[in-house]
């Protein structure tokens, strides 16, 4: 009798527990330990991997290199010529400001981190990388790549942070169509899309139309891209969209990132 | 010895699912390798001792994953009491019921996440991939899990590890 009344009660616990930790995303406390016990060897690991990788493509697997080369020298001609059109628009864009009066637009410090490690399970989508505290980092903080939204930091220890990826169930971003300016909010889906969803259907959405960050979340600076709608979905009766993007970001192969900082940490950055 | 080798294996093993597991396409949908570990040590290990180790892993597969704080150290911790409570009744040198014991802690441990998923998360919708991810999850324990609870359980053989007292088989290795 004592023995079922001790399961009852045990079980009551661990639910009230997981349904408290799971709504408010809390650890009472004890989030960095792991990180700080575990992480030193997945950094190990990991770039013993990336050196031993990085031998073979460097050294024994060249063949398409020279083609590759090739390519990028016209490319990169193309691109010079499109950077001197954007200088002289950036000169402009200066110039009116100032004629304006406006508030130059903060330019934001980022620090860059290496991804050590990825979420054990195949339920959630986090990473590891390995800047912490000492860098500056704080929970909250956006993570990108030159190319769209990764996530952002959800636990910061010492030397090593946990970030929620953008693909993650529980990450929200609020977004606009940059064509037509309709505005929803970027929902995790899986591992190669995200739901654009609250996007009344009075707007003008299409498929191939740009995602990117509204900057109204308070989390990701207005502008930062996220991903391309990949398909949209008008069957039902419903007064919103379902939208379907598909991220700028591959998920699958994060190696470096580029985390964020607010003003008063990049002092920090700045002095380290 | 037996604390190196038990630290050593479960450090392994967090390592290979977190930095090397990822990036092998066809290994994407591995369950979690520390399941036959936590039912090897509820074995092996007397209870004073294999209590804590279990809610020590559990505590470092959360702070490891974006999961719900606690899921891990909830579900090792039942996983525990479950192998204790079998082994009372039952031969562990029985191999087809270590493999069961393996798919079955699979399965519980997705059925929970996805539990928790439906009922406690505000959205309350499963994930597209629910279907695809369990079904891999589920083919990967029934193919290796035993294997691979059994490989655990030679290696203690081989290290010479005791078998607890307090478990029914004192020769139950096999």
């Amino acid at each position: 009798m004592v023995l079922i009344v001790g399961v009852i009660i045990l079980i009551t616990v661990n639910v009230i527990l997981l349904s408290f930790s799971s709504k408010s995303q809390s650890t009472f406390g004890l989030g960095r330990v792991g990180l700080s016990l575990v992480s030193p060897f997945q950094e190990l690991v990991t770039r013993s991997i990336r050196f031993a990788r990085d031998i073979w493509e460097r050294y024994f697997f060249l063949v398409a290199v020279a083609h590759e080369n090739e390519n990028l020298k016209k490319s990169l001609n193309q691109f010079i010529g499109k950077s001197n059109q954007w200088h002289e628009i950036e000169l402009a864009n200066s110039r009116l400001r100032d004629l304006l009066k406006f508030q130059k637009a903060p330019t934001n410090q980022v620090v860059a981190a290496e991804v050590i490690g990825k979420d054990p399970s195949g339920w959630f989508k986090t990473i590891i990388i390995d800047k912490g505290k000492t860098d500056g980092l704080q929970k909250g903080l956006p993570v990108v790549l030159p190319t769209g939204i990764v996530g952002q930091v959800i636990e910061a220890a010492g030397h090593y942070s946990k970030v929620m990826l953008l693909i993650d169930r529980n990450s929200a971003v609020d977004a606009l169509a940059q064509r037509s300016r309709a505005r929803g909010i970027i929902k995790g889906e899986s591992a190669d899309q995200c739901r654009f969803e609250f996007v009344l259907r009075k707007h003008d959405v299409q498929i191939g139309d740009t995602v990117i960050a509204s900057g109204l979340d308070g989390v990701y600076p207005k502008g930062l891209r996220i991903g391309r709608v990949s398909d949209i979905n008008q069957r039902n009766s419903d007064i919103f969209y379902e939208i379907t993007v598909a991220p700028f970001v591959d998920y699958e192969k994060l190696e470096e990132v580029l985390v964020i900082l607010p003003p008063q940490s990049q002092d920090l950055a700045n002095k380290k | 010895m037996r604390y190196g080798f038990y630290i050593g294996t479960c450090l392994l093993l967090l390592i290979v699912q977190t930095t090397i597991l990822p990036y092998i396409p066809v290994l994407r949908g591995m369950y979690d390798l520390l399941i036959p570990f936590v039912i090897f040590i509820s074995i092996c290990l007397p209870m004073r001792e294999s209590l804590p180790f279990v809610l020590i892993l559990g505590l470092i597969m959360d702070n490891l994953s974006g999961s719900p704080f606690g899921l891990y150290m909830t579900f090792y911790l039942w996983l525990f009491i479950g192998v204790r409570f079998i082994i009372r009744f039952l031969r562990v040198s029985n191999r087809f019921l270590l493999s069961a014991v393996v798919v079955i802690a699979v399965l519980i441990e997705n059925l929970l996440t996805i539990a928790i998923f439906a009922f406690f998360r505000p959205a309350g919708q499963l994930p597209a991939d629910t279907f695809l991810v369990l079904t891999q999850q589920f083919l990967w324990a029934i193919v290796t899990g035993p294997l691979f609870l059994l490989f655990l359980l030679a290696l203690a053989k081989r290290f010479n590890i005791q078998w607890d007292g307090a478990a029914p088989q004192p020769n139950a290795y096999g």
